[in-house]
């Protein structure tokens, strides 16, 4: 077993009294936590000091490392013989535990008095993966690696259709191994959808932008639209302006429950980079018998900011 | 390798849990979980009903707050203020979500590059 030096880990004396161990640590954490400090080797760090404040602040917990004595870090040691007693950790099991386990594993045991050990839950995994609209829609298989003190392994498994961008997923009992008698830890899996180069998800619902010209919007006609499954031909109603969603029911993501979200085409008018002479001289004559202002609704109305032309 | 077909529970509002599950799956104690509830920090499905439900909406939040009170060594009444931001961030989060969904693309919006 490797002996870590928690007082040097904290920046603390080894006769630091509660607050100045609390004052190091939470100075510490505040400076190396992951959700606080993305540089390398920060999370080792906060790891390190958390490692330390979990059995420093515990006087039980301290009392027995102090029994160990000063030695220098990573210097191998045999834990006092009543350690494995207290612990009821046998042969291979108390070999394989670190320094932490077991100082959390002892300082659990005597707080409650008995020499039976204590049941210890196995850990949770906790991890992000990013998966394509296709995946969310149909399902997806991943491989989860995961990895403690039993070794690494590799969990391939089934993430259901239905998920959604954001979704939190519980996977009960396949994380780490409980011991004496404690229950297995859980996987906890949270969804993040890839960009789609085509839609845009909201929830169970799908976004596309689809791209009419003047006259298309103006006639209104039959257009061919994207789904997942395959091109539709969408009818486009006369008169429709931009921005006006038009709704495909059922053409969005499948909802893990029989059911699908709906495809909307979000409206885009757009107009050519050139124009023919033919299609100018039409424009120019369709700008002179039309009466059409889009700007009507807002003339009138007090501005904001003054223009300079 | 095969994948095994594991049951998957959606940590979302189809599912509910009791106090003791919501515990259990938390890291945080019942008593802890009650005293939540004191500052009004945690809600169940219904108020008054015995035996209290949960939406199963609570458990990331939850563990996400229990995790930050153990590396930050904060006290109860903390996490009650540390759940809510978080509960807010993520319906924020949410929110951005369905306004991006909404919203036209680049080329829509005449953004070029």
């Amino acid at each position: 077993m490797k002996f870590k030096d928690y007082y040097a880990a904290l920046g603390v004396n080894r006769d630091a009294d509660l607050d100045q161990i609390k004052k190091a640590y939470r100075k510490l954490a505040r400076q190396h936590h992951p959700d606080m400090s993305k540089e390398a080797g920060a999370e080792a760090r906060f790891k390190d000091a958390a490692e330390a404040y979990a059995t420093l602040k515990d006087p039980e917990k301290r009392a027995a490392y102090d029994q160990l004595g000063m030695r220098p870090p990573g210097e191998d040691f045999a834990p006092p013989p009543q350690w494995r007693h207290d612990q009821g950790a046998e042969g291979q099991m108390f070999e394989d535990m670190d320094l932490a386990d077991l100082l959390a594993a002892l300082g659990k045991g005597r707080a409650g008095g008995q020499r039976a050990p204590m049941p210890m839950a196995g850990r949770d995994f906790e991890t992000s993966v990013r998966i394509s609209l296709e995946d969310a829609h149909r399902g997806a298989q991943l491989n989860l690696e995961l990895g403690d003190t039993a070794g690494d392994r590799t969990l391939q498994v089934t993430v259901p259709a239905g998920v959604v961008e954001g979704q939190k997923l519980r996977l009960k009992g396949k994380g780490g191994k409980g011991r004496h008698g404690g229950s297995d830890g859980d996987i906890y899996l949270h969804i993040a959808l890839a960009p789609h180069k085509v839609f845009r998800a909201d929830r169970h619902d799908l976004y596309f932008d689809l791209f009419l010209s003047p006259s298309e919007a103006a006639l209104g006609g039959e257009v061919e639209a994207p789904t997942l499954d395959a091109a539709v031909v969408l009818t486009v109603p006369p008169l429709t302006r931009a921005g006006r969603k038009l709704r495909l029911r059922g053409r969005g993501l499948a909802d893990g429950r029989g059911g699908r979200g709906d495809l909307y085409a979000a409206v885009v008018i757009d107009v050519p980079a050139t124009l023919t002479e033919e299609e100018r001289k039409l424009y120019k004559k369709l700008a002179e018998v039309s009466h059409f202002n889009p700007r009507h609704a807002t003339i009138g109305e007090p501005a904001n900011e003054s223009a300079t032309i | 390798m095969n994948p095994q077909p594991f049951e998957w529970t959606f940590l979302d509002a189809r599912e509910t849990l009791s106090l003791l599950e919501l515990s259990q799956v938390s890291g945080l104690s019942v008593s802890e979980l009650d005293e939540l509830m004191d500052y009004g920090a945690l809600a169940p499905l219904a108020a008054g009903q015995k035996p209290n439900l949960f939406s199963a909406e609570w458990v990331s939040p939850l563990r996400t707050a229990g995790r930050l009170r153990q590396d930050f060594d904060l006290d109860l009444f903390s996490v009650a203020i540390v759940l809510g931001y978080v509960n807010r961030i993520d319906a924020l989060e949410r929110r951005l979500c369905v306004l991006q969904a909404r919203l036209p693309d680049d080329r829509a919006r005449g953004v070029s590059g």
